[in-house]
């Protein structure tokens, strides 16, 4: 009960961030364009999330319209679109960090494993 | 060594993609399409592999915008059509479609209804939706496209019951309009149903997981 109580709540806030988006995000803490954040993000969660390019092309539009991120450079020019992270998407991030943080050292606490 | 093949899809989702699969694999590559004619050159069996991606549910620069996306990622990219009208300097009304993609202009995004990706072989799945979420939105776009199909069929057949309406035609042609038609509805619903049973069972995952 107590749970869904929280699980209602965290929804209404806007809590939690789905990971593709959170992913997403992680990658844009440097200019990325769309290929560029598909290998770090297969690289860096050693290929268990492979993202397809519609998925991101929508994550990527997602975060523009949140302005979470920002074009780099200039738009003008054909090449690859690139993008960053903006102060909002900062706070984000970091917000989520900070929640996933707590259900992590929840379930060390009830699982068990590593000390916190 | 080039193929010229003549081909219209009712199903043109998975029966295209899992046809032009099947000529990869016999070793065609697709070079161009045209609105039922295709254009392959020979390549090693299995060397490239296709997707069909349903974007008229995009506005025409939306759509274009997530083209040359698609082509940034490295793959190559094809406009390709759902109707069989040969017209310039048109607009349509598409109900099912968001924002100014109900607005469908010729030249624009008229005719060009589908992406057809190709890509190497290297192994991995061509999935281009790989979250529940945008699954559920990805299939919802063409499930309402046949919704509204559906919907305009149907029109279609309750008016061939209006007494009056068809009265310049001969009695054959009404029944044959009749069952043509309901043929073709019918056909849409069912794949109406397919899809909505697809989100549904999508939707029923996405309570627990992601």
């Amino acid at each position: 009960m107590i749970e869904g109580v929280i699980l209602i709540r965290d929804n209404i806030k806007g809590g939690a961030l789905t990971e593709t988006t959170f992913l997403v995000l992680l990658a844009f803490y440097k200019p990325n364009h769309g290929y560029g954040i598909m290998q770090f993000i297969e690289r860096e969660t050693n290929g268990r999330v492979v993202l397809g390019a519609g998925t991101l092309y929508g994550a990527i539009n997602t975060l523009l319209k949140k302005k979470w991120i920002m074009p780099v450079g200039n738009e003008n020019i054909k090449n690859k679109k690139e993008y960053i992270i903006t102060d909002i998407g900062r706070k984000a991030a970091e917000e989520e960090r900070k929640r996933i943080g707590e259900i992590w050292r929840l379930a060390t606490k009830i699982i068990g494993g590593e000390t916190v | 060594m080039t193929k010229v093949v003549l081909r219209y899809f009712f199903d043109f989702m998975e029966g295209q993609e899992k046809w032009l699969n099947r000529m990869a694999h016999k070793g065609y590559r697709l070079k161009r399409c045209g609105r039922m004619v295709y254009l392959f050159e020979s390549c090693q069996p299995n060397e490239y592999e296709y997707a069909v991606e349903f974007v008229a549910d995009k506005s025409y620069s939306k759509s274009k915008d997530y083209r040359q996306f698609l082509e940034d990622m490295g793959f190559r990219t094809f406009t390709k059509n759902i109707n069989l009208n040969f017209s310039l300097g048109k607009v349509r009304w598409r109900p099912y479609a968001r924002g100014m993609g109900q607005i469908a202009t010729s030249p624009g995004g008229f005719n060009r209804e589908l992406l057809i990706l190709e890509k190497k072989r290297d192994g991995k799945p061509f999935q281009l939706h790989t979250d529940l979420d945008d699954l559920i939105s990805s299939y919802r776009a063409f499930r309402n496209s046949y919704f509204w199909a559906v919907i305009c069929l149907l029109g279609l057949f309750a008016a061939t019951f209006v007494p009056g309406i068809f009265a310049y035609s001969s009695a054959l042609w009404r029944y044959v309009a009749k069952i043509l038609v309901g043929v073709l509805a019918a056909s849409f619903i069912i794949s109406t149903i397919k899809y909505s049973m697809i989100i549904g069972g999508l939707k029923k995952e996405s309570r627990t997981n992601e």
